[in-house]
């Protein structure tokens, strides 16, 4: 074999094509990375916000959109005393009748965003009890409480408009930041909760968007399922919490697909700039390789030696992009149509990017490479 | 006793509709320890006559007996093995590895070998020394002269002791002083070492310093003129 030095050194030969490689690979490892950081912190954020012990009462075809679902408010009460299994914490049965509305939300200072509303009980803390109060109070009347990442929703540089005390403008009506909570890895932190009334009068309906009703265990969801069933006159469907957001995740899971076609065709580009890059730098040397040839190494000795030149410039093209990855892109919120996640560089993100590095730097030396040691002996001999 | 044979060597090959043959039905015998310069005209097979002697190339017919082995009848691989021990090719272009210093560009066909660290480092030292140039084995070929660069492909080329040397044009981008002393090296390699040389050349002045010249012509052996040094 030849000498790992004669890898190493040969990198250094033009270092304007180094350069082109190792940045080249790693943009695209970092787009890579990117891309399976946005599909894992979206597959995450929607598996993790439904829980499967939560039945939810959703009107008969809305079951892709809470918001567009209309059920009657006595929903609530005909489930809980009809439906077994609903569980019952204190003594109470934990149904929560909720209303979610998408409107704008505008700070005094003028800064306006869009954001996910939903109007709740107290019920609703026991039957999302992933809903944790950090500071303030639950709102009251002309009150709202706002998950951690909703400012990020609302497309805010900081959440210092949604501190506690501040007040905001929802539909023109002023209310008050009452609370902030945290529900970690779900869509609800980045939602503002305000009471079931303010947020019926500020959506102008006269129903409520779901009932969501707390079983004892998992497999109780068929009795909520049967009494939907039953209850023809109520125009209702249940699904399981976790059932629906599995749903909102096939939703956008195009979205998802076409950040992976995206990141598939750069990763294509790169690739063929690659070979070309690497061509140039193999064909520039076709005399050299003869000779080791002449001297008495083998094609395949040299062809090791010229991916291991292409994978260290490639795997360090990766390592360039990792650290940028965990620098820039650990920990970032993303908003999204229904709420916001934040991306994570986590070991499977980490593999998809050295994976597409080692790729890159093996596909793109190896087509140059044979092309380089095919020709002739005595032919390449006299190459110039 | 000939370390060389060839009989009714032939060479050819396609170009386009043609059949080109280099060289038709050669015969050439090569005593061991033998200086010999193939002279000829451009197109005349001299280099093609070189590169099959060096196991570069593989005769369409006839036999190649190298050290008493044919080698016409081995395959690329075992080709390839042969030559990392059996010779040395120094060619008119040195084809130093740039991004090696001069002790690692001899060093080269060593690591085909099984020999130790400590033992290839003797063997490269003893090179290097052969061809005067113990004190430039941290030079890369691009701080050597062209002479220079010609006598560290010659320690490369003898490094793993091979019976056989074959030189294309080893002086034909030297000046004359260091042509001369090329010429001088290879003559000590034949002379104080035992080693046969096949040289490829155009010029009368380097061929003189053989013990033999052939001259070939359209791929046949024309003339064998003795050399000045028997």
């Amino acid at each position: 074999m030849l000498p790992f030095t004669y890898a190493l050194r040969n990198l250094f030969r033009d270092k304007s094509r180094l350069a082109q490689t190792v940045g080249g690979s790693a943009l695209v490892v970092l787009l890579v990375m990117a891309a399976a950081a946005l599909n894992v912190g979206m597959k995450e954020v929607l598996s993790a916000s439904g829980s499967p012990l939560n039945a939810i009462l959703i009107g008969t075809g809305s079951e892709e959109s809470m918001q567009r679902s209309e059920v009657s408010e006595q929903t609530a009460g005909i489930a809980a005393s009809a439906v077994a299994g609903v569980a019952h914490p204190l003594g109470t049965p934990a149904v929560s009748t909720e209303i979610h509305y998408m409107t704008f939300l505008q700070t005094p200072d003028g800064k306006r965003g869009q954001g996910l509303f939903r109007g709740v009980s107290p019920q609703a803390m026991v039957v999302h009890p992933e809903v944790r109060l950090l500071e303030g109070t639950f709102p009251q009347a002309g009150e709202l409480m706002a998950g951690e990442l909703a400012w990020r929703k609302l497309g805010f540089a900081d959440a210092s408009s949604l501190a506690v005390g501040k007040s905001v403008l929802l539909d023109g009506a002023e209310m008050k930041v009452s609370g902030v909570f945290a529900a970690p890895g779900t869509v609800m932190e980045s939602e503002i909760w305000a009471t079931l009334s303010d947020l019926r009068t500020l959506s102008q309906r006269d129903t409520v968007s779901c009932v969501v009703l707390r079983m004892e265990t998992p497999d109780d969801f068929s009795e909520a399922d049967l009494f939907s069933k039953q209850r023809l006159d109520l125009e209702l469907t249940a699904m399981r919490e976790s059932d629906y957001y599995a749903h909102l995740s096939q939703f956008f899971k195009p979205l998802r697909v076409m950040t992976w076609i995206t990141a598939g065709l750069v990763a294509a580009g790169a690739l063929f700039g690659g070979l070309n890059t690497l061509y140039a730098a193999f064909a520039s040397r076709i005399r050299e390789l003869a000779t080791l040839q002449a001297i008495g190494f083998t094609r395949f000795a040299i062809l090791t030696s010229l991916v291991q030149e292409s994978l260290l410039a490639c795997l360090t093209g990766t390592l360039i992009a990792s650290v940028v990855a965990l620098l820039f892109l650990d920990g970032k919120t993303i908003p999204f149509s229904i709420g916001a996640f934040t991306m994570s560089i986590t070991p499977a993100v980490t593999f998809s990017g050295l994976f597409t590095g080692l790729a890159l730097g093996l596909l793109g030396a190896l087509p140059p490479a044979i092309r380089c040691l095919k020709p002739q002996l005595p032919t390449a001999l006299r190459s110039s | 006793m000939s370390l060389i044979s060839c009989r009714a060597l032939s060479k050819s090959y396609r170009k386009g509709p043609n059949l080109v043959t280099p060289l038709s039905a050669l015969d050439l015998e090569v005593p061991q320890g033998e200086f010999l310069a193939l002279m000829g005209p451009s197109g005349s097979g001299k280099t093609t006559l070189l590169n099959l002697i060096a196991g570069i190339d593989s005769p369409t017919s006839g036999e190649l007996l190298i050290n008493g082995q044919d080698i016409s009848k081995l395959s690329r691989r075992e080709l390839t093995r042969w030559r990392a021990s059996s010779v040395g090719y120094i060619f008119q272009l040195y084809h130093l590895v740039p991004v090696l210093s001069a002790f690692e560009n001899v060093e080269l066909p060593l690591l085909l070998t099984k020999l130790s660290r400590r033992d290839r480092r003797a063997k490269v030292s003893a090179a290097l020394e052969l061809v005067d140039l113990a004190d430039r084995a941290d030079h890369t070929p691009a701080e050597l002269s062209g002479g220079q660069e010609q006598r560290v492909a010659i320690a490369r080329s003898l490094v793993t002791n091979p019976a056989l040397l074959v030189a294309d044009e080893p002086t034909g981008d030297l000046d004359r002083e260091s042509a001369n002393r090329i010429l001088d090296l290879l003559r000590s390699l034949t002379r104080d070492h035992g080693k046969t040389i096949v040289m490829v050349t155009h010029d009368p002045t380097a061929a003189a310093a053989a013990d033999r010249v052939l001259h070939l012509e359209k791929g046949v052996l024309l003339e064998t003129a003795p050399g000045p040094h028997p």
